[in-house]
């Protein structure tokens, strides 16, 4: 028969142009597509997609993009972080805030001396004070109203120097005005250009900025961004911080699905990418010999990724709000399993409401792992399992895999300290103990009632998540709960976190990325920013009300970051937390952001740790003074 | 002759092996095939698990003929009903004419001219995710029905002109006898034709929907099937079993439908006295 | 006259149509559970962008403010209609805010109609001209040839036809580039040619696509017209096969396959929506899904309107058309 045949055609054609496809295609391509030399041109992956509006470049206003580049390599802030060190450091400011009360309400700021704008133009406090007026004068920005919550007023001076007057006290104004993830609002703009315009509407293309690169040229359809070098780069904090820029030209590019990135990657024509999945890493990896992931093996991600992912409870509502319930579930979860089905095992467990990046586990996950494994509940059964890293290594050394490390020390580094037992016998009789039954295999509520448990999950985005609701719902399935997990877009699954109508979630609120993450442990468990659901909440999505939870951050919140009592305290918090129990995180977010080394040295890595792999980041313009062209290229 | 009803017997045969898949074994199933590691991770084919292991630790083969059952029940469902109301209200439209036949245009044009694909999104999204197949169907039928209509409506209104309606007209029967006895048996193969591709744009619209991961995914569809197995790289990581298995079934799933539908439309030609030979 | 109230029909169905249909569109989004300023500031939030709870508060009122999201439902539905039918602009993208939403469509728009006309009408020619053939020769090999393969590539699903594609003509065989990429001022050549080499595999998929059911249902109607009476007896007087094909069978076989067509144009919406998508192009579709996962009303409203508008008025056109194909309508 004809279809017969021409089926066999097809899956011949199939056949060979995979194994085609297995073989590593260089393309030794003189120029990229946007007419630049390739060989200095770094080309880095463009994180969420097209931007259909590329010219708007203005950075209050609410639908600027600036993960395409703009805010990691055209403007700059006051403070920047290094997360490898995990402090902050002065960038377009010559020193820390310097404050000049006891009470944190009056600081001196200095600026850089010797920085221009992109122009040619010295950058001064008249430049900071335009800014804040004009921030303050313009309620279309998003970022106004908070502005004007924490400035009163400034004193220019003289051209480097202001006084910053506070409506409240901040002992972390580096936090507020700097970076302390991704990046911060305040991002200077010129004066002189700017007093001219209307800013709430002002377009600002090409922007004229602080940062090494400028914007030269966009695609109109917003697939692609070219940032050029400034030839005046020693007049940026870069420059004069770390040196000359290796590439003189980025382009940030969107290639399209994942498929795409990967045959982008394999063909040299991506030198950075984002987010990508395991498998497609397998991919890359055989198609690119010049392809590195952060570890040269085994595990191959990065760890480091500020928010720690796991499951949410609506802990206001009944049965979440008791304490017990929320421990079984955590007994009730096989951790090995859920990691195995999320990331391959490829994950660092973490019992605490802190991520277990590399400065945070040295500061609180591993100094506190006798004190969990020695935790017990008043009956006297300790939860913890500190064998996980032994155990989860042992699994994937069954499955083949290879170059892991041998002693249990640099195991913990890598899987985590440990986590709770899967323990379904008392988890049975601790549900049991709370009025719950097990009839035919089935939970029912103390009522009645089956017990449902809904897991609200990202649907097709941060796919970590996404799995890790599917892998928890199978375990809790098993375990005789009917489990079930729903999926929503962005919008969806954010306005329900918000209003607090949901009952379970696959969220992540357990960030940070230095030691003293005091501000985003309030904003996610203070019990002031608590609101009826139904109200989208500013804080405390979770609805969870402990008097003891708050009455520690409330005494930490006058500390700043270097004080004494600052760590100690947010451990006590820490080992309340586990007492208490509000939300199960489970492992830090592994990212694979492999880099292509077919035309660059010193592209960041684990053996070469001078900055994580945050390309998305604000911090990625001090990535360059790093990365160098390879001299045969 | 002899050719076309081989058609129809090669067609009975191949939808008798996705009857068998879909509507039998799954009662068979030692398991639920949507669990997910169950099983040791890409496992190739063998004799325990004849098409593999997902890299999602199920089997294949399970989970195929669960995606079967559930993509055969879309796929005829809405096509069954979608080419019913569909002929109906055409038929009516184009006979019947007057007021009868505005409401039914305009309510097939409303649906035709409002875009299927972003209506669906929207409505999975005002569903929390919980858009279930049934209710994924009933919009398919929604958007569906109006095609044979119009396409009815049109041939009942060159046919109104034909010969064979005046005689039978003027020969005194009624509308009803009229349809049933010249224009039903005359538009069979076309009805058939339609049923056929509406079943394929129901599979084909509910995979479309889960490759931007918007069907409801933890439901086993040929569609969500291949979904997984994309986000999982499958085919880029040359993992045949896993992608392949669902893309292959509706290829043969549709070769099987559409040999039924000629197979019919000739026998239909054969009993009117024109057999083709 | 007959034919002047036809028209008239047709043009207070066309105005209800846009109507209901619009209404619908509107309403339904308004009672999804996402909110856009939540949405927009989950995206910021989830980019990684750190803020403190008075900050995402402070944002928040910010946003409603500006999205001008306040009022009664009713409120919003008439300053809708009002600025669809009167003023003609949908308002700022909620997304991309301040951009406005015309600006947005009136960049994606051509991109969308150049893919989609054409792509249309090569699938519609050529697939019309093999399922006559098919149908009425249905003994030719060549003829049998064309239907199987129209069979082989009509199931498979629309992505897996792409990233064929995409894996034949721009991996292994790089006749094609991998990304969307145009080039040049605008209507330039290099422009232009750039945009016609990037939109061949889009437009090839969609025309693989769409051909093989206008192959299968052009085979059938051919099929069974040629049975007809009239057929038989025009064999009799000794007409020609070519005249027979074309004067008979195709004359007759054509009017539904222009019904189609016109229908078809609602349709293809559907299919540019996973086309653009799949291969990175610049047009409403891919604007229409973007807008849908960030709740951007505005946007939304703005491209579906748009579509709706183009569909029903294609539809219209091709409608009052008819009679060029078949007089007999002319005189009801």
């Amino acid at each position: 028969m004809n279809w017969r045949s021409s089926k066999l055609v097809l899956s011949l054609t199939l056949l060979s142009l995979f194994a085609m496809f297995s073989m590593a295609l260089v393309s030794a391509q003189e120029q990229t597509e946007v007419g630049t030399p390739r060989a200095t041109t770094l080309i880095v992956d463009q994180l969420g997609g097209r931007i259909n509006n590329p010219t708007q470049t203005n950075p209050y206003q609410a639908g600027t993009h600036m993960s395409a580049g703009l805010h990691q390599l055209v403007y700059s802030t006051l403070w920047e972080i290094n997360t490898a060190t995990g402090e902050q450091f002065p960038a377009l400011a010559a020193e820390m805030p310097e404050a000049l009360n006891d009470d944190y309400t009056s600081f001196r700021v200095t600026l850089r001396d010797g920085l221009r704008w992109s122009d040619g133009e010295p950058i001064t406090t008249a430049d900071m004070a335009f800014n804040i007026d004009m921030i303050l004068n313009t309620p279309e920005f998003p970022y106004s109203g908070f502005l004007s919550q924490v400035i009163d007023n400034y004193e220019v001076v003289d051209d480097l120097t202001i006084i910053l007057n506070l409506k409240r006290s901040e002992p972390r104004l580096a936090y507020t005005l700097g970076v302390h993830i991704w990046g911060d609002n305040f991002r200077m703009v010129p004066k002189h250009i700017w007093e001219n315009e209307d800013p709430a509407t002002f377009q600002n293309y090409p922007p004229v900025a602080s940062g090494p690169y400028t914007m030269t040229d966009v695609d109109p359809n917003g697939n692609w961004f070219l940032y050029t070098k400034r030839e005046d780069w020693q007049h940026t904090d870069v420059g004069q911080i770390f040196g000359e820029p290796g590439p003189e030209y980025v382009l940030f590019r969107f290639y399209g699905t994942e498929e795409r990135r990967i045959i982008a990657g394999i063909q040299n024509q991506l030198d950075i990418f984002t987010d990508i999945s395991p498998e497609a890493w397998d991919i890359l990896r055989d198609g690119n010999p010049n392809a590195r992931a952060w570890h040269e093996n085994f595990p191959w991600a990065n760890f480091d990724d500020p928010c720690e992912r796991g499951i949410i409870f609506a802990n206001s509502q009944e049965p979440w709000d008791n304490q017990n319930v929320r421990w079984a579930m955590a007994l009730a979860t096989d951790i090995k399993s859920v990691g195995l089905a999320t990331f391959a095992g490829i994950l660092r467990v973490s019992p605490l409401a802190v991520p277990p990046v590399q400065v945070i586990h040295d500061a609180f996950h591993k100094p506190m792992r006798d004190w969990m494994t020695e935790f017990a509940f008043e009956d006297g059964y300790q939860p913890f399992d500190p064998n996980y890293a032994v155990d989860i290594a042992a699994i994937l050394a069954e499955q083949g895999i290879e170059g892991m490390p041998e002693d249990e020390e640099a195991l913990v580094d890598l899987f985590g300290v440990g986590w709770w037992k899967h323990d379904p016998a008392k988890a049975t009789e601790m549900l049991q103990a709370e009025g719950f039954t097990l009839q035919d295999g089935a939970w029912h509520k103390p009522d009645g009632s089956p017990w449902q448990i809904t897991i609200n999950s990202p649907s097709n985005f941060e796919v970590q998540s996404q799995r890790l609701a599917f892998a928890v719902a199978d375990n809790w399935r098993d375990f005789g709960i009917d489990a079930t997990v729903q999926q929503m877009d962005g919008g969806t699954f954010w306005s329900n976190y918000n209003n607090g109508t949901f009952d379970a979630g696959s969220y992540w609120p357990g960030c940070g990325a230095l030691p003293d993450s005091w501000d985003l442990l309030d904003a996610f468990w203070h019990k002031r920013h608590i609101v009826p659901i139904g109200q989208p909440a500013p804080g405390n999505a979770m609805r969870y009300d402990s008097d003891a939870l708050s009455g520690i951050l409330d005494q930490i919140a006058p500390l700043p970051s270097d004080h004494p009592d600052t760590i100690p305290l947010l451990t006590e918090f820490e080992k309340q937390f586990i007492v208490e129990r509000p939300w199960l995180p489970m492992f830090g977010t592994s990212k694979f952001v492999p880099v292509v080394t077919t035309y660059w040295d010193g592209l960041p890595t684990a053996d070469n740790f001078y900055e994580g792999p945050w390309w998305w980041w604000s911090l990625f313009k001090y990535h360059m003074p790093f990365i160098q062209p390879k001299s045969d290229g | 002759m002899g050719a076309l009803n081989r058609r129809l017997k090669i067609g009975l045969a191949i939808l008798a092996v996705f009857i068998i898949l879909g509507g039998i074994l799954p009662f068979f199933s030692p398991e639920d095939p949507r669990d997910w590691i169950r099983h040791p991770r890409n496992l190739p084919p063998s004799a325990e698990h004849l098409l593999g292991t997902t890299n999602l630790g199920q089997d294949t083969f399970w989970l195929l003929s669960y995606a079967t059952q559930n993509s055969l029940f879309i796929g005829l469902f809405v096509a069954f009903f979608a080419t019913l109301i569909g002929v109906f209200a055409g038929l009516a439209a184009g006979f019947i004419g007057g007021i009868t036949d505005r409401v039914i245009t305009l309510l097939a044009d409303v649906f035709i001219v409002v875009p299927s694909l972003p209506i669906l999104i929207l409505m999975s999204s005002l569903l929390q995710g919980r858009a279930s197949l049934l209710l994924i169907s009933i919009v398919l039928i929604l958007f569906n029905w109006p095609w044979p209509a119009r396409q009815m409506r049109s041939i009942a209104l060159s046919m109104r002109e034909r010969q064979f309606v005046n005689t039978a007209r003027f020969s005194g029967s009624g509308t009803f006898t009229i349809l049933a006895e010249e224009i039903v048996p005359h538009i069979f193969s076309w009805a058939m034709a339609n049923f056929v591709n509406t079943v394929l744009v129901a599979i084909a619209t509910e995979s479309g929907l889960a490759v931007i991961g918007l069907s409801s995914l933890e439901e086993a569809t040929l569609g969500t099937t291949i979904y997984w197995a994309l986000q999982h790289q499958a085919l880029l990581g040359r993992r045949w079993w896993w992608i392949g298995s669902p893309v292959v079934a509706i290829i043969l799933l549709f070769i099987g439908l559409f040999l039924i539908s000629t197979g019919i439309s000739s026998l239909s030609a054969e009993r009117r006295g024109h057999g083709d030979a | 006259m007959q034919f002047a109230k036809f028209v008239v029909t047709r043009i207070i169905a066309y105005v209800l149509v846009i109507w209901i249909g619009i209404t619908v569109v509107f309403f339904v989004p308004r009672f999804m559970p996402s909110d856009p300023v939540e949405s927009m500031l989950g995206r910021i939030m989830s980019q990684g962008a750190y803020m403190e709870a008075e900050q995402v508060e402070a944002m928040r009122a910010t946003l409603t403010q500006a999205f001008g999201l306040e009022g009664s439902l009713a409120d919003q539905y008439f300053g809708f209609l009002h600025r669809t039918f009167v003023t003609r602009e949908f308002g700022p993208s909620l997304s991309m805010f301040p951009t406005p939403v015309n600006e947005l469509i009136g960049r994606a728009l051509p991109w969308t109609l150049g893919l989609l006309l054409a792509s249309t009408i090569i699938a519609w020619v050529v697939g019309n001209a093999i399922g006559l053939l098919a149908g009425y020769k249905s003994r030719w090999i060549s003829s049998r040839t064309l239907e199987i393969i129209a069979i082989l590539v009509y199931p498979i699903p629309y992505y897996i036809t792409a990233l064929i594609l995409i894996i034949l003509f721009i991996h292994i065989n790089p006749i094609f580039p991998l990304f969307f990429s145009v080039r040049g001022e605008a209507w330039s050549w290099e422009f232009i040619s750039s945009a016609v080499y990037n939109s061949v595999l889009p437009a090839l998929s969609i025309v693989i696509v769409g051909f093989g059911w206008w192959v299968l249902s052009m085979k059938a109607l051919a099929s069974s017209i040629s049975e007809e009476d009239f057929v038989y007896f025009a064999k009799l007087k000794g007409a020609g096969e070519g005249r027979i094909m074309t004067a008979y069978v195709l004359r007759n076989a054509i009017l539904p396959q222009v019904t189609v067509l016109a229908l078809q144009i609602g349709a293809i919406f559907n299919g540019a929506l996973i086309a653009e998508i799949l291969f990175s192009y610049p047009g409403l579709g891919t604007m229409t899904y973007n807008a849908v996962l960030q709740a951007d009303y505005n946007l939304l409203m703005g491209t579906i309107t748009i579509s709706i508008i183009a569909v029903a008025t294609s539809t219209l056109i091709i409608d009052l058309l008819y009679p060029v194909f078949d007089p007999r309508i002319r005189q009801r």
